[in-house]
């Protein structure tokens, strides 16, 4: 599917250009810093540094950081700027603003991925069936498709949030269940819900595409020779439309990776996430303390800038070897 | 085919697009958890105040009843109260609109005026540092959270210097220039203009940004064709060849482009509404959303989706004015 062409067309503009080196080196550190997470980690990310005497909220054992005894019914705060015990500081709630960067990365990193899949697996077939068959169908599904785009993505994205709640799906951390991160969180919470609906509402995108070429492809000659040995409209689907129109959908995928972190992000800073470790989770928490621990917001917005300019500079290196006919800017 | 027809086409697909929007937001309202009579109630309401406001909501009918009430409903413009304020729905739109639109406007504007200039010195200095630093500003641009930039413009310029104000602006557009007609003072213009110009400048960067990528890539293109060369060999100066034909000629795709970001901007808009706590539409759909206030939330989404669809319709228009063959 990918032609030695295409491979020598990739390695060629990388090894012209600076741009997409910057972009993988950048997007390899992030991907290794996600993975190894937990052993990179110097605190349980989730564990807070409250500390209240009634212990019913925030249980104060095993805190080791938790130096201030609140007086009766009063929750101390417990933030420290960076030291040596905390490199980039703690947050509001007394959490390792550091640890939190790297988990930040899984969340981000897997959003990302999972809803860019679940977004091709709708959006690739609807499109390529509406570009392939044509006429009413295609009318049908593209009158879908329009309605799909009447909303901004990040409107319909919370109307569907504010319809479907916001579930995190608990995923356990294989380096803690081998016994080689001790102390880490046997579980991360991943937004269920979020990576879902940001693949509702992007899927369209992919459709888009996908019909543009299968209408293309519908008329080369292979199609119709095969056509006429009565091939099935299914295994022509399957055999030549899909596989030569893999890649603008692999364009596209790229940059859709980071759109979708952008729209998690967002969602999670208007409080609409289900999970804590999210960076943007994080800078809306970053907001309350802006003025006196503007650390707390600063340092996850920086995660997100580099993962997402890693992206889309790889996205830029994927368009210009592949096919430098396509538009960039489909978000 | 004439441009009257394509827009006649393109106006009965848009109505038909906004029907399909109704239909899904009835259609989320109908499969959402929990009953809206006790959502409207407050806890602790008896069974038989349930049971009323059920009859008097219509929700003891059967749902393609409801949903016939509900299309009449929108048609003749009646969007129902709202549950937390028992207000309408129409009113709580319309009053936040002027917000909205005063920060896209304000957006759009400071997006053209850098990114226009900036594309068109990337592109004629090709290779050169401002290439590279207007290529570096725009891979930024497109690459940062507008909330998390937001925030940053309010540490730097607001906390930091004291350049601007952070707070929840204290005068619209709207009042200020009432009191400039009617005392000839324009102390209040220049307070609003202080509060819009860091929430602007947060929801315009990624516009900016945007525009200034096509703008180069445009102009790249249209400098390397036949008519330039032509032009320029008939001793036409290169800065009439370079603004009146060759930035025209980028111009058509950039207002497509701009079209179909609509929904970007009103998506940042509504983050941008957020962080500076700006009275605009986006804020008081996330207050809807928190309360799960569903007549307003429909409302103003609804709201959004129409002038969307209208706003293509009109970009789609303008684009097969200056560009016939797209109606073929």
């Amino acid at each position: 599917m990918i032609s030695d062409r295409v491979k020598s067309n990739l390695k060629q503009t990388l090894s012209e250009s600076l741009l997409p080196k910057i972009g993988l080196l950048l997007l390899v550190s992030i991907v290794l810093m996600a993975i190894f997470a937990p052993l990179l980690a110097t605190h349980d990310p989730t564990r807070t540094g409250y500390y209240s005497e009634q212990g019913s909220e925030y249980p104060p054992i095993g805190h080791e950081y938790t130096t201030q005894v609140a007086s009766e019914g009063e929750i101390a705060e417990i933030t420290v700027e960076p030291t040596s015990e905390h490199v980039l500081g703690t947050n509001n709630v007394g959490q390792d603003v550091y640890s939190r960067f790297l988990y930040g990365a899984r969340v981000s990193l897997l959003v990302g991925i999972l809803g860019t899949t679940m977004a091709l697996v709708i959006g690739v077939p609807f499109g390529l069936i509406s570009g392939y068959y044509g006429g009413r169908v295609d009318d049908g599904l593209m009158r879908i498709a329009d309605t799909m785009l009447a909303f901004p993505a990040l409107v319909l994205a919370l109307a569907l949030i504010g319809v479907f709640g916001e579930s995190p799906v608990m995923v356990p951390d294989p380096f803690v269940m081998a016994g080689l991160a001790d102390g880490m969180p046997e579980s991360i919470p991943i937004p269920g819900t979020v990576t879902i609906v940001v693949a509702l509402v992007t899927w369209v995108w992919f459709a888009r595409v996908a019909r543009g070429e299968a209408l293309s492809i519908r008329n080369e000659e292979y199609v119709k020779a095969a056509r006429s040995f009565g091939t099935s409209n299914r295994t022509i689907l399957l055999k030549h439309v899909l596989p030569n129109s893999l890649t603008p959908i692999i364009v596209l995928a790229s940059i859709q990776v980071a759109t979708i972190i952008l729209i998690e992000a967002s969602l999670a800073y208007l409080g609409f996430s289900g999970t804590t470790l999210s960076w943007g989770y994080e800078i809306e928490r970053g907001q309350d303390v802006l003025r006196t621990r503007p650390w707390v917001a600063m340092i996850p917005g920086i995660g997100i800038v580099l993962a997402v300019i890693s992206i889309n500079l790889l996205g830029d290196w994927f368009r210009d070897a592949l096919d430098p006919n396509i538009e960039g800017e489909a978000r | 085919m004439s441009l009257g027809k394509f827009l006649v086409r393109r106006i009965l697909q848009g109505i038909f697009v906004i029907w399909g929007a109704i239909t899904i937001m009835f259609g989320l309202r109908a499969v959402s958890p929990g009953d809206p009579a006790n959502l409207m109630l407050a806890e602790g309401a008896t069974q038989e105040l349930v049971e009323q406001v059920r009859r008097e909501e219509g929700l003891d009918q059967p749902i393609y009843v409801q949903y016939f009430d509900y299309l009449q409903g929108i048609v003749t413009g009646d969007f129902g109260y709202s549950w937390q304020s028992n207000r309408e729905v129409e009113a709580m739109v319309i009053e936040r609109i002027p917000a909205t639109i005063e920060l896209a406007v304000a957006a759009t504007i400071v997006a053209i005026v850098i990114a226009i200039p900036l594309g068109v010195i990337s592109a004629t200095r090709r290779n050169q540092p401002s290439d590279y630093g207007a290529t570096l500003f725009s891979l930024l641009g497109i690459s940062t959270p507008n909330f998390w930039l937001g925030l940053m413009l309010i540490l730097v310029l607001g906390v930091w210097t004291g350049v601007f104000p952070t707070g929840r602006r204290p005068v619209g557009l709207g009042e200020a220039a009432m009191t400039f007609a009617q005392t000839g003072s324009p102390g209040d213009l220049f307070t609003w203009l202080r509060y819009i110009t860091l929430p602007a400048l947060t929801l315009g960067t990624y516009f900016t940004a945007l525009i200034t990528r096509l703008t180069r890539s445009g102009m790249i293109d249209e400098l390397g064709k036949p008519y330039v060369t032509a032009s320029r060999a008939k001793g036409l100066p290169n800065v009439l060849v370079r603004y009146k034909h060759v930035l025209r000629n980028t111009m058509i795709p950039i207002i497509t482009v701009l079209g179909l970001q609509m929904g970007t901007l009103m998506g940042g808009a509504v983050i941008t509404e957020t962080v500076f706590n700006w009275p605009g539409l986006g804020l008081r759909l996330i207050d809807a959303l928190d309360a799960r206030d569903w007549p307003l939330m429909q409302g103003i989404i609804l709201f959004i989706a129409v002038a969307f669809v209208v706003i293509n319709i009109v970009v789609d228009g303008l684009y097969s004015y200056l560009n016939p063959q797209v109606r073929e």
